[in-house]
């Protein structure tokens, strides 16, 4: 179809269809006072053929917005995260990069018990583990509730890949449980990720 | 005091039905999710909109749609005489909250739950009209932000002077003690959003003046929208797409 091949950029409010010509997909909305399918983004125009097996012959049109917003975190993605807050129980984080991108909106990530390593889980003590300040590397392991996702550092790559000593020199890690303080010489405990050489 | 001269010019040469000069410009703050400057003739607004992103108090959050914030202030420059208000002055918390009822009767909230957008409206230089100039300015500022609407927000002024009615005043006239309508509307859906008057009007009167600022709002209308096609055709030329 011509709309198919013709970049076709709408701002919002402009009529694009009737909704029983065409489906309202993502950046359009569908007003049902008037039966009027009109854009609510600023972008190009999209029209996607329906999918051969739906009984609902009409197209879905979508506008595509022009605003970069940064990556989300999903689950089964490795984000590096900072500890904000350690409990009996769970480690707060706040998540700073998805993947090799740095994100814009914030987002909490909560490091539970049982999720910090694979062996052992009923002797993990969080404040050995962690320690607020901390740089994690984590894994999504949900979206979990509806204001932290639950990430995960039960492998031997996740954990703490920097953390700042009590003198604050950053740390050098020494075991898979210890890091020590350049300065004073000082171990201090920490889940601590493998190197990644 | 002479408004409208005989041969149907203003004190500054406009015709009663022409509006002042438009200029905008997308992207002010580098620092905003979106922002805008707004120019109506030497009227000039500056806003900028941070969001959607959490909610800051958590008392305010509302799971089922987003919480619309505005804050509205004039810069102490911005008047003839300088000013030494405080920022929550009774006019700025009326037009404020004028500003935000509008905002949120065109964004699609309810696709934003727990959720707050916030709207920052400042007035870098007033010349009358300026309620007007800082809807336009927030309209687009959403625009840029990527936030879903049902429509733009266009506002435009009109009033009455000389039995003649006016478009888009500007402080001398605003300051003739006449009627002053302010009207806010969603140009394609024809739809309402703001009606404010000053003054006193007849009703036959007033339904002209209404149509004359109803055109008007049209008008900024289509300038936005060249303004924000404009703004993404170089966006993707940069992007290289």
């Amino acid at each position: 179809m011509e709309e198919e091949k013709e970049a076709v950029m709408v701002t919002p409010g402009e009529v694009l269809g009737r909704t029983s010509d065409v489906k309202a997909g993502r950046g359009a909305y569908a007003a049902l006072h008037n039966n009027t399918v009109y854009a609510s983004l600023t972008g190009f125009r999209h029209t996607v053929p329906p999918a051969p097996d739906s009984s609902d012959l009409r197209p879905t049109v979508e506008v595509t917005g022009h605003k970069a917003h940064g990556p989300v975190p999903q689950p089964g993605s490795v984000v590096i995260a900072r500890v904000t807050k350690v409990m009996a129980r769970s480690a707060s984080a706040d998540i700073m990069c998805v993947g090799p991108k740095s994100v814009r909106e914030k987002f909490t990530g909560i490091i539970r018990q049982q999720d910090v390593r694979a062996t052992e889980i009923d002797k993990v003590d969080m404040h050995l583990s962690f320690h607020p300040g901390d740089i994690v590397r984590a894994l999504v392991l949900s979206l979990g509730d509806a204001r932290a996702y639950f990430l995960s550092t039960a492998k031997n790559e996740l954990g703490v890949v920097s953390a700042e000593s009590i003198a604050g020199a950053t740390m050098v890690p020494v075991s898979w449980t210890e890091m020590q303080c350049p300065l004073t010489g000082q171990i201090e405990q920490r889940k601590v990720a493998k190197a990644a050489s | 005091m002479e408004y409208v001269s005989p041969e149907g010019l203003r004190l500054d040469g406009r015709r009663p039905m022409e509006m002042r000069q438009i200029r905008a410009e997308i992207g002010a703050v580098s620092k905003a999710d979106g922002s805008a400057i707004f120019e109506m003739g030497n009227t000039k607004v500056i806003a900028a909109v941070y969001g959607p992103r959490e909610v800051q108090n958590r008392s305010q959050q509302i799971s089922s749609h987003a919480l619309v914030r505005c804050e509205y202030c004039m810069a102490n420059f911005s008047t003839g005489d300088r000013m030494r208000k405080s920022k929550g002055d009774r006019r700025s918390t009326e037009i404020s909250l004028v500003i935000r009822q509008t905002m949120e009767a065109c964004i699609l909230t309810h696709l934003l739950p727990r959720s707050q957008i916030d709207i920052y409206v400042q007035v870098l230089q007033a010349d009358g009209g300026t309620r007007s100039a800082c809807i336009n300015a927030a309209t687009l500022a959403l625009a840029d932000a990527g936030i879903p609407m049902r429509d733009l927000v266009t506002s435009c002024s009109a009033g009455y002077l000389n039995s003649t009615p006016l478009l888009d005043l500007n402080y001398v006239e605003d300051s003739a003690g006449g009627p002053d309508v302010t009207l806010g509307i969603l140009p394609k859906l024809d739809k309402v959003t703001l009606l404010q008057m000053d003054s006193k009007l007849p009703i036959d009167i007033l339904e002209n003046v209404m149509q004359l600022a109803i055109e008007g709002c049209k008008a900024i209308a289509n300038y936005i929208r060249e303004i924000l096609l404009a703004n993404t055709k170089q966006l993707e030329y940069r992007r290289g797409v």
